[in-house]
């Protein structure tokens, strides 16, 4: 560095650049020292993570942690982990199909009532989760659906914000020329969508997607209400119910932290990997 | 919303035999399987859930065994934890399971919702001489029995042995003794604290006002009768209040990791329980085997005195057509020895079954290096005769137990006292129950 | 209408010099070519309203299954009260009782408390939230920034955590004698109790705003670096510095944003659930059961066994959310009207 004292005006760009720099550094040791903890902690066995040391690596037991976790109750963690996979998989797949495919009927086509059924939509957004899963349960019971892998993948289909945000993806992503040119070229027009429409707002989809993909994922009251049957139980659930046995038996907890961590890594791998994609999305959805 | 009284029960001890009544005596069942028998050519399925340690392992052998009979079990979180929203939705929708656990406190309550089946006519009085008559009278209501008594919940005061001896603190028999022993204990160590104050589980407390003589649900005629301000309870609210304005007892959320961590550190050197604790301690902190004891719950006056803290019962849901086979399972879990090998082997449970003939058993099955072999079965005994008939509990222990479990919350912070807990949960009870069309007076 | 659709529509138009030279020569050509086009028109009216049908069908099967019938039901719920007679061992009948639920629910006191507690939590938290994600947007846009994509995924990462692990996680680093986060603190001499009654409110606000604040800081920074250079760079040009660019240019450019996120992280707050149960849970005896109106619900369906009063507390939870989005944007509407 070049004398930065002699110029005043270098100077004071310096410190700025150092205070703005220093604070976006403390604010990520804020965001990512749990996340350091959680790695840590999923080394240690009981004792270590009960003894309040778990930033040390005294203790380390990984090996030990995973092996306990793959072999717990038959490996039934890795069957919550299939579960998972699936519930979020699929359920977030056609979460965006749908809500792409209605907030593109809302962007771009005209009918009667839209401005208005749009708002029904919106207010379903209002809606408190926690006062729809008791009538949810009741009804799922009375038509036969209560622990079955169904009842917990019908309800996560629809997220009404995923189709305000399609409608905004739609307007922003997908010019009308490009419709025009697909009609002109005698392209029904579901094909259209199909081929054209959708294929332009890919962007927005792969949002929607991964941002259900993460609400599905982390969901876990709908479950507990539904699910009685071990075998169908997501990570999230699986790790409450894991939780809630500490309280009797500590030797839970080392089970409890590895398997969060282990739960959490594929949806980081998810939003790293897609970041391209996710970020132009959001951008799209927060200018509009 | 931490849960020592769902915790209780956790393992099974027995010598008798299923009862004859519920025995499978095959062929008859074709006209009704309403009652659901069971042969061994066309065996009837029942659903359990529960959340005991063991019961995986229960159930396997019970079907390794039985060739009329199998079970499908499905483990549920503990009651509060979400077991019992799960219990209670269930039966509402008309898909619950055929048998399912209950505790002692919240058996009424199931009950008032119409919950679970009378099984009065097969609750003999051959099936009743089995058990400990106090846990009999607390499945019995408004005449009628409504669950099999799996395990009895007499209290019991764990001690770190090693800590008391080191510095010259005597065992409490009162509790007058206690608040002095835990007065050494912090002059000996100021971080020392010989119990702890469950601010999140209000049956620790409620125990403490059973075994004091208190009566706070009464049945007169149609007329519930509430009394919590009687002179017991004050007597035990003001000793505690005292307790936890002097820093005498910890403050923590009962088997929080807080709380680990504080035995694991030794500054928690002692716990008042109930029988089933043994285990649970065991499992906490395995690496002070040989240290810890057990002693008498203290009394009031120094004689043998105690409440029931949790402890579990098996109970048949509305819904089930299978009501003598479910009973058969729940039987054979209660009160034969091939249920128990099964549970005991499976972890670390010290249940303290509720058929008195299964205590030697149980005494033997258990492992008590970690209280340095003391015989804390011969204490549970004396314990568990010495429970106080007189209490009941109410049909509303949601209500109460919630609003009492809010408002003990905030006694540490000062900012609520414990009689005011206590009034606050009893005038939410009152509501409750007029709420649902019923007489109260108090 | 939109262009999209009438832009297709554009047939041969009878008022185009073409159509009136063809006119010229034959009478029926004009006639023809209007009927063909008005035949084009309903033709693609019919398929553009059987597409928008086909598009939002799926939609409206599964919100109507899974949001308006249950809503339905609910209120259905919330009109019903269970009786019992004797000492209530006769098993309960459900009874029609009108709005009893609902002044039941407006009457006890834990119900209204929650609704102080939910108004101290979103004082508290949404300036906190909006304040912070923007100042880290803003600060992440300056041209003093480094490592900005490091920066932005670092920061965004606590929103992949699901909430129960977060919550499960924090509520360890608020544990006396497990976290090392207290230790600190008490060695530094701030001895503070995550689990006192005083503590409560920080704690659940810490854990909202770890999860939510990359998340709305990313919202924030998209729309920053949406705006057009040249204004930024003119603004320079003018001699503005990095602070009044930021707060005079930057911020009125992407307000629309802070709508929407003041908007979300509002009906957010309102169904405030998750956090303060694993709290609850998880040590702190000082979040109740009642904490906030959710909670409240919850525990009357799960706890008190009392659908019909969960309902009530449900369904006016509800209503409130409507009734503060309403003001909400109603306000920033007429705000933006001013501007």
């Amino acid at each position: 560095m070049t004398s930065p004292a002699a110029i005043p005006g270098q100077r004071s760009r310096w410190l700025s650049r150092t205070a703005v720099n220093g604070t976006l550094l403390l604010s990520v040791l804020y965001t990512l020292f749990p996340l350091v903890w959680l790695v840590t902690a999923a080394t240690k066995d009981t004792g270590g993570l009960l003894s309040g040391e778990a930033f040390s690596f005294k203790g380390f037991d990984l090996g030990h942690n995973l092996s306990q976790l793959a072999s717990y109750n038959d490996g039934v963690y890795f069957r919550w982990y299939l579960n998972s996979l699936l519930y979020a998989g699929g359920g977030a797949a056609v979460c965006a199909l749908v809500s792409v495919a209605a907030g593109y009927a809302f962007d771009k086509y005209a009918f009667r009532g839209k401005e208005k059924l749009f708002g029904v939509v919106l207010l379903g957004v209002l809606v408190p989760t926690t006062a729809l899963a008791l009538p949810m349960y009741l009804l799922a019971s009375k038509v036969g659906l209560v622990n079955t892998y169904w009842s917990v993948l019908i309800p996560v289909l629809v997220n009404p914000f995923g189709v305000y945000l399609s409608r905004v993806f739609s307007a922003s992503y997908i010019p009308d020329e490009a419709l025009e040119a697909a009609r002109i070229d005698g392209a029904g027009e579901l094909r259209t969508f199909w081929s054209i429409g959708l294929r332009m707002v890919m962007p927005g989809f792969v949002t929607v997607f991964l941002f259900q993909f993460t609400a599905i994922w982390n969901n876990f009251f709908l479950p507990l209400v539904m699910l009685s049957d071990q075998k169908l139980f997501p990570l999230s659930l699986g790790l409450y119910a894991w939780n809630s046995n500490t309280h009797a038996e500590p030797s839970y907890y080392p089970l409890v932290v590895t398997g969060s961590l282990l739960a959490v890594i594929p949806l980081i791998v998810a939003f790293v990997s897609l970041q391209r994609h996710w970020r132009a999305g959001l951008a799209a959805g927060s200018v509009k | 919303m931490s849960r020592s009284w769902t915790r209780s029960a956790s393992a099974l001890v027995g010598t008798a035999t299923a009862l004859a009544v519920l025995t499978a005596c095959g062929g008859g069942d074709s006209k009704s399987d309403g009652a659901g028998k069971g042969t061994a050519d066309k065996p009837v399925t029942i659903t359990f859930w529960a959340w005991q340690k063991g019961s995986k392992d229960v159930v396997d052998a019970f079907n390794a065994s039985h060739k009329n009979i199998r079970v499908k079990f499905e483990e549920i979180p503990s009651g509060n934890a979400g077991g019992y929203a799960k219990i209670s939705n269930a039966v509402k929708a008309g898909n619950a399971p055929d048998l399912v656990t209950v505790e002692y406190p919240m058996l009424p309550e199931f009950v008032s919702q119409g919950s679970f089946q009378d099984i009065s006519k097969y609750v003999t009085d051959d099936v009743k001489k089995q058990f400990l008559p106090q846990s009999i009278q607390q499945t019995t209501l408004g005449g009628k029995n409504w669950a099999i008594p799996f395990d009895a919940a007499p209290q019991a005061y764990f001690y770190r042995k090693d800590f008391f001896e080191k510095n010259r603190i005597e065992v409490p028999k009162t509790w007058d003794e206690f608040k002095a022993a835990a007065q050494k204990a912090k002059a000996a160590d100021p971080k020392a604290r010989i119990g702890t104050f469950f601010p999140d589980d209000p049956t620790t407390f409620e125990a403490m006002a059973w075994q004091a003589g208190a009566q706070w649900f009464k049945a007169d005629g149609d007329t519930w009768k509430l009394n919590t301000a009687d002179a017991a309870t004050h007597k035990v609210a003001d000793y505690w209040q005292g307790l936890i304005d002097d820093k005498l007892v910890q403050n923590a959320v009962s088997f929080s990791p807080e709380w680990t961590a504080s035995l694991k550190d030794g500054s928690t050197v002692g716990y008042l329980g109930a029988s089933w604790g043994a285990g649970v301690l065991k499992g906490t902190v395995p690496d002070q085997s040989g240290k810890w004891a057990v002693a008498p719950v203290p009394t009031w006056d120094g004689k043998p005195a105690s409440g029931m803290l949790g402890g579990s019962t098996w109970a048949v849901t509305k819904g089930s057509t299978k009501t003598e086979a479910a009973l058969e399972f729940a039987q054979w879990m209660s009160t034969t020895p091939e249920g128990i090998d099964a549970r005991i082997k499976s972890g670390t449970s010290s249940a303290f079954p509720a058929d008195v003939a299964l205590r030697p058993t149980a005494k033997k099955a258990f492992d008590t290096s970690f209280y340095a072999g003391q015989d804390i079965y011969r204490l549970f005994d004396s314990a568990g005769s010495s429970i106080n008939a007189n209490w009941g509990w109410g049909p509303s222990m949601g209500t109460t137990n919630t609003t009492l479990k809010d408002q003990l919350g905030k006694v540490a912070g000062g900012s609520v006292k414990i009689t005011d807990a206590i009034g606050a949960a009893h005038d939410a009870t009152v509501t409750e129950l007029k709420k649902r069309g019923l007489k109260v007076e108090g | 209408m939109r262009p999209g659709t009438t832009a297709a529509d554009t047939g041969p138009h009878p008022d185009t010099a073409a159509a009136r030279t063809a006119a010229a020569h034959t009478e029926g050509a004009p006639v023809t070519a209007a009927r063909k086009a008005s035949r084009t028109r309903r033709a693609r009216g019919r398929a553009t309203g059987a597409a928008a049908g086909v598009l939002l069908t799926p939609f409206f099967v599964l919100f109507t299954a899974v949001t308006v019938v249950p809503i339905g039901y609910a209120l259905w719920l919330s009109l019903f009260t269970e009786k019992q007679s004797g000492l209530g061992f006769g098993g309960a009948t459900s009874v029609f009782s009108g709005l009893d639920n609902y002044t039941a629910a407006l009457g006890d006191r834990a119900f209204r408390e929650g609704f102080w507690v939910l108004a101290g939590y979103c004082v508290v938290y949404i300036p906190l939230m909006v304040a912070g994600a923007l100042a880290l947007a803003l600060l992440l846009d300056s041209t003093l920034a480094r490592a900005r994509r490091f920066f932005q995924l670092a920061l965004f990462l606590p929103h992949a955590v699901p909430g129960i692990i977060a919550a499960l996680v924090w509520v360890y680093l608020y544990t006396p004698g497990l976290s090392p986060v207290v230790k600190a603190m008490n060695s530094g001499g701030i001895g503070f109790d995550f689990f006192s009654s005083g503590g409560t409110l920080p704690s659940v606000v810490n854990i909202a705003l770890w999860e939510w604040l990359g998340y709305n800081m990313v919202i924030f920074y998209a729309a920053l670096q949406a705006i057009d250079r040249s204004v930024l760079e003119a603004a320079t040009m003018d001699g503005a510095g990095e602070w009044r660019t930021a707060f005079g240019i930057k911020l009125p450019l992407i307000r629309a944003s802070l709508v929407m996120v003041s908007l979300f992280t509002v009906i957010g707050s309102l169904q405030l659930f998750t956090e303060p149960l694993i709290l609850n849970q998880g040590g702190s005896s000082t979040v109740t059961s009642t904490w906030t109106p959710n909670m409240y619900a919850y525990t009357a369906a799960f706890s008190r066994n009392d659908y019909g009063l969960a309902a009530a507390s449900a369904v006016l939870l509800a209503l409130a959310a409507a009734l503060l989005s309403f003001v909400v944007t109603r306000l920033t509407n007429r705000k933006g009207a001013k501007a």
